[in-house]
């Protein structure tokens, strides 16, 4: 971690702009929205987001951006505590133990109120709100892995039965999306059926409530009158979309925010050249970055072949042009911190090529016609591919760049999508996982070929792995299978990790943040002075 | 007139259904399946197919775009694939926010363009004529975004006078944080403006009507505004009329720039996640104002010029 602030830097402010102003309301008007609002309302938080919210049911959420908002309008029973180690506490429940392998046993705190006269939160709600992902086929159910039911045992008491054991259940079931609880009345009433109910939500239960949504300009979260528990540090939340990081990082030294992410790409110059009153800091992220190799084109058939290119390639090289070297190089698909993360990989971080020219010559040369790589249309993956292409070049491996949108790229190696899989050679890819590490390697099982599994791996010990670490309840055991299950993947020669990135933030002194490990914002814990 | 305008209107709407189902064409054509974009990567493939029926993508092309225009002639522009909400809805929420910052972009280049390029007219081959010169060909030079990058470090990060992000709130506060924006956009116009203004003056300048003015003694400044700027601006304002598309191009940038709301910010955004019913409901309203804009400064020119007036 690393913190750096600086004094304020005086010069001509807007305060100073304005005592120049000669008309009172240009004056008025010239005041940055952020500044208005505070002084109108009392105690803002002006964050950025990196995408507009399109989805307010927990139980049909997509996207993280979606997730941070739903933790200040609703309740779970648990959820994660913010620091540098992933860990949970208690939220809505009082209590909650693990009865058994497939039994969980909760308590809700009484008291919990929704909104809008549809009482107390009970234990028939946390049934409603958990059973519907399931009944409604939601696009996320398998978040809630083998759920059968939830018993309800009393008002604020029930248990969650489960068909068999279900480690993630812990880590990104309850604290996360699917597990925030919704009214059973209220959302009957809204659906008829209980099914998604969109945008609108009927009623909340958590410390803020949403006061307005006004697509592409901002979420406005103030304070639920109805609220028992502990007051939440902010009267309003101004949540602002920003799809791009640079316009965010302009917003905040503009002065019309108090915390955003900032690109890897700025940190440095952030480092020399720190904003007034802020702080900065750095925070591991949980995505990562790997070039795949298509096993079933048959340019790439000689696992010779894969070999050389994965010791050909430096990731470290890699990083410091991409990243300008402020991202962490990856070992495997599980970052730091996880269980199942490796200290080293198979293949060294910055290659080999001595050995790649072994494996090049075993394979009996390069191939006669230059194989292509695919990669996301933005400067960071186009620098990472050009990287790879002159490392590659340089054991006479020859590569061509095909650059797309995220539409299109996305589909890249998907059966569904038509016959471009087959010509799919070698990928730059990126995925983000939540703080499990079954949500990582749910991808490359066999049943994921030609869906999410682009580089076509299939290896029956790893399917074996990926379910019995599933039910492991011994953490070091759970932790080594997922090792296993890396190394199956790098001895494939279909995967050369390269980074996790990382996530580096800024926000002005005073303010207390509160952070994922992975550097994602826990708003409703937002505490002190901007 | 009636006859002409109505001759216009028609080819107009010909226009629009000809872009739409274009754009139809090229969206189907590209990969990209917007059910797996809508449902995310952990949807089942059952699920998935579901969704393309509940879509229509499972019908032929020609089908879809049958069906499209039959829905729009009811009203119907569709829904948005992730929040349910309709497109109509969606699209008119942040027209107004891309018609306002290109209508004040507009506003300061016709404003400052025809004022330099009358003013280089009326001192023609002195040095102010060649710094007006030089200003004109410079803002030409720079593109938009360039412009909405600078001015946010200058007027907003530096020296903080200005917002940085968003379209504010209320009257006054919409008016200042449209002044980045559209400036940006409008700046690069000043300069076409005002090159087409100069030279259009000049060559009225020298018409016997201008010089049969001056004869009769009549103060130039009358001169000016009624007999050289009233033909000289009719070039500018088709040159306005047809610049509005790429107006709308320029808000692309400048809308993403700045965080502001906008109908380019939302077509950008719905082209990468193959949001079909956005992206053709906001192509169709664009197009359509793209082509209205035509159209009216054909009718504009039409009304300001006697003699073209007479020809219809």
């Amino acid at each position: 971690m690393t913190e750096q602030t600086i004094a304020a830097n005086p010069g001509i402010g807007r305060r100073a702009f304005l005592r120049g102003a000669t008309a009172t309301g240009l004056a008025a008007a010239t005041l940055p929205l952020g500044s208005r609002i505070w002084a109108q309302s009392g105690k803002v938080l002006r964050v950025s987001s990196y995408a507009d919210i399109d989805a307010l049911d927990p139980g049909f959420y997509q996207n993280g951006y979606n997730v941070d908002v739903m933790n200040c309008i609703y309740s779970k029973l648990v959820r994660y505590v913010p620091g540098r180690e992933w860990d949970w506490e208690l939220e809505a429940a009082e209590e909650i133990e693990q009865v058994d392998d497939t039994h969980i046993r909760f308590k809700l705190r009484p008291g919990i109120m929704f909104t809008g006269g549809y009482g107390e939160m009970t234990a028939e709600d946390v049934k409603f709100s958990f059973e519907r992902v399931l009944e409604h086929d939601s696009p996320v159910k398998s978040d809630w892995g083998p759920l059968d039911h939830v018993e309800v045992t009393g008002t604020y008491e029930g248990t969650i039965v489960l068909k068999e054991p279900f480690q993630p259940l812990w880590s990104i079931t309850l604290p996360y999306g699917t597990g925030h609880i919704v009214s059973k009345k209220a959302v009957m009433e809204a659906t008829e059926s209980g099914g998604n109910f969109g945008m609108e939500p009927p009623a909340y239960s958590g410390p803020y409530i949403l006061k307005e949504w006004k697509p592409n300009q901002y979420v406005h979260l103030v304070r639920n009158p109805e609220w028992t528990g502990e007051a939440p540090g902010f009267d309003e939340i101004r949540i602002l979309p920003m799809d791009d990081t640079k316009t965010a990082e302009r917003a905040y030294e503009a002065g019309d925010l108090d915390y955003t992410e900032i690109t890897l790409s700025s940190l440095a110059q952030y480092r020399g050249n720190v904003p007034a009153e802020t702080v900065i800091e750095e925070y591991p992220s949980l995505y990562y970055v790997w070039l795949g190799m298509n096993l079933d084109n048959p340019a790439l058939g000689d696992e010779n072949l894969r070999k050389a290119i994965q010791y050909a390639i430096n990731a470290e090289q890699i990083i410091d042009a991409a990243y300008f070297g402020e991202a962490a190089p990856a070992t495997g698909l599980i970052a730091p911190g996880l269980p199942g993360h490796r200290e080293t990989p198979s293949v060294p971080v910055a290659g080999d090529l001595d050995k790649a020219r072994e494996y090049l010559e075993a394979a009996g040369g390069p191939p006669s016609e230059p194989l292509t790589i695919d990669a996301l249309n933005a400067t960071v993956w186009k620098t990472m591919a050009e990287v790879i292409q002159a490392q590659l070049a340089q054991i006479g491996i020859q590569t061509q760049i095909n650059v797309q949108d995220s539409g299109s790229f996305w589909t890249l190696g998907m059966e569904s999508e038509g016959a471009r899989w087959k010509d799919m050679q070698l990928v730059l890819n990126r995925f983000s996982m939540l703080p499990d590490p079954y949500y990582a390697t749910s991808w490359f099982v066999t049943d994921q070929v030609g869906v999410w599994n682009w580089e076509r791996f299939s290896s029956e010990e790893f399917d074996a792995l990926h379910q019995q670490a599933l039910s492991e309840a011994d953490a070091e055991a759970r932790a080594e299978m997922y090792r296993k299950m890396q190394e199956l993947m790098e001895a494939s020669g279909a995967y050369k990790f390269i980074t996790h990135e990382g996530t580096p933030v800024m926000y002005r002194e005073g303010l207390e943040p509160a952070l994922r490990p992975d550097g994602r914002p826990l708003f409703i814990d937002f505490k002190g002075d901007v | 007139m009636i006859f002409y305008a109505t001759q216009r209107f028609v080819l107009s709407v010909v226009i629009v259904m000809v872009a739409v189902s274009i754009l139809t064409l090229m969206l189907h054509v590209v990969p990209g399946d917007p059910a797996v974009m809508i449902l995310g990567p952990r949807a089942t493939p059952e699920l998935i197919e579901q969704t393309r029926v509940a879509m229509g993508l499972d019908q032929p092309l020609p089908v879809q775009i049958v069906t499209f225009f039959g829905n729009i002639l009811r009203g119907d522009l569709g829904q948005d694939v992730f929040t349910g909400r309709a497109v109509s809805q969606i699209v008119f929420e942040q027209l107004p926010y891309t018609l306002i910052l290109i209508t004040v972009s507009i506003l300061w280049a016709a404003v400052l363009g025809i004022a330099l390029g009358c003013y280089s007219a009326l001192r023609r081959n002195t040095w102010l004529d060649t710094l007006t010169g030089v200003i004109s060909v410079g803002t030409i030079s720079i593109p938009a975004f360039v412009m909405a990058l600078y001015s946010v470090l200058v007027f907003a990060v530096w020296l903080r006078w200005l917002p940085a992000i968003g379209a504010g709130e209320g009257f006054w506060d919409g008016v200042t944080h449209l002044i980045l924006p559209s400036f940006a956009i409008g700046v690069s116009w000043v300069g076409y403006v005002a090159r087409i203004v100069r030279a259009s003056m000049l060559e009225v300048m020298g018409q016997p009507h201008v010089r049969m003015a001056r004869a009769y003694g009549l103060p130039d400044g009358w001169i000016t505004r009624s007999h050289i700027l009233k033909i000289a601006v009719q070039p500018a304002v088709t040159l306005i009329g047809t610049g509005v598309a790429h107006l709308f191009s320029a808000a692309v940038f400048v809308e993403v720039i700045f965080a502001r709301p906008g109908i380019g910010a939302l077509i950008v955004q719905a082209v990468n996640e193959r949001n079909y019913p956005i992206v053709l409901g906001a192509v169709l309203v664009t197009t359509g104002i793209i082509v209205l804009a035509t159209l009216i400064s054909d009718l504009v020119i039409a009304w300001i010029d006697p003699r073209q007036r007479e020809e219809l």
